[in-house]
């Protein structure tokens, strides 16, 4: 039973692994787009966003720990989320004409 | 909480009773994501920096500053990520109690967080060709060379501190003084150094110049 586990471990972070580099191409393929210079960033944002919940989840595991732990970690991390897009905001409305 | 050692003649090996709030977590665990979270914070706050010059800032590349090598940045996450494998399976092994296994696959992370370096020195320095510092992108000279430069070496300084960490933990695993609960301590460190790389590589080297 608990080699079973080990084994299907091994195979989750072989398949994590495979995912996180095919995102990596992605991001690199999205990033040769000309032009359409907003969606190019709003899409690599997107797909490097996708790239660090992988990365917690399964190799750092934190799907496998209690609720506190995970609200614990996770609730600090949004408040630079929140700056981040009040920047944006102030950074538009300050050009606005 | 308190810890309980599961073997009488092992100290260091024990097991954490079961928490109502963080079940099985030791209070290692529970330290080293709160330093991860403050350490996120750190680097959080660089990127704001780099976003806000960048945002403000109509002529990001000055004229004779060469572009980052996108192809390099992703070479280096993908030794990143095959890094973050490797120590999974050093976590797996030493949960199997294989000391063998387990060095073999820190020796491995280690030696791709070096190489990580090594590629990090060569984008910097040159070794096959010339750096970004001798074809014109010099620190202090503009707000894309300080960013680049600042970011990138506080992120160089984590995984050299990995690799120095790793190193530690290899020798501790070959005098049979290492756990698995330490192992997997050393895990999320490494981890989260690359978890920032993926930001860090999107952020500075894929962002196109608009």
């Amino acid at each position: 039973m608990e080699e079973a586990a080990r084994v299907s471990q091994r195979k989750r972070s072989a398949i994590t692994f495979l995912v996180l580099l095919a995102l990596t191409i992605l991001e690199v393929a999205v990033s040769q787009i000309a032009g359409h210079h907003r969606a190019v960033v709003t899409a690599l944002v997107g797909l490097a966003i996708v790239q660090g919940i992988v990365q917690i989840i399964y190799f750092m595991h934190l799907r496998w720990e209690s609720r506190a732990l995970r609200l614990y970690v996770l609730v600090p991390l949004a408040f630079p989320v929140i700056y981040a897009l009040v920047l944006i905001a102030d950074g538009i409305w300050r050009r606005l004409p | 909480m308190q810890a309980v050692a599961a073997h009488g003649h092992e100290p260091r090996a024990v097991v954490w009773p079961q928490d109502p709030q963080f079940a099985t977590a030791s209070a290692g665990k529970i330290a080293m994501w709160i330093f991860l979270v403050s350490d996120a914070f750190a680097f959080f706050g660089l990127l704001l920096a780099y976003g806000i010059l960048r945002g403000e800032t109509t002529a990001w590349h000055h004229p004779g500053e060469p572009d980052l090598s996108v192809v390099l940045g992703a070479l280096l996450t993908a030794v990143l990520i095959a890094s973050s494998v490797s120590m999974i399976f050093a976590y797996d092994a030493a949960l199997r109690g294989d000391r063998r296994q387990t060095s073999i696959f820190l020796g491995l992370t280690a030696s791709l967080g070096i190489a990580f370096l090594i590629g990090q020195y060569a984008e910097y320095f040159g070794i096959l060709h010339p750096g970004l510092s001798k074809e014109g992108l010099v620190f202090g000279r503009s707000a894309y060379a300080s960013t680049f430069y600042v970011i990138t070496s506080f992120h160089a300084l984590h995984v050299f501190t990995g690799v120095v960490y790793i190193s530690i933990t290899l020798l501790r695993n070959a005098l049979g003084r290492a756990t698995a609960g330490q192992i997997e301590l050393l895990g999320l460190f490494w981890h989260f150094v690359d978890l920032i790389w993926i930001f860090v590589f999107t952020l500075l080297y894929l962002i196109p110049v608009g």
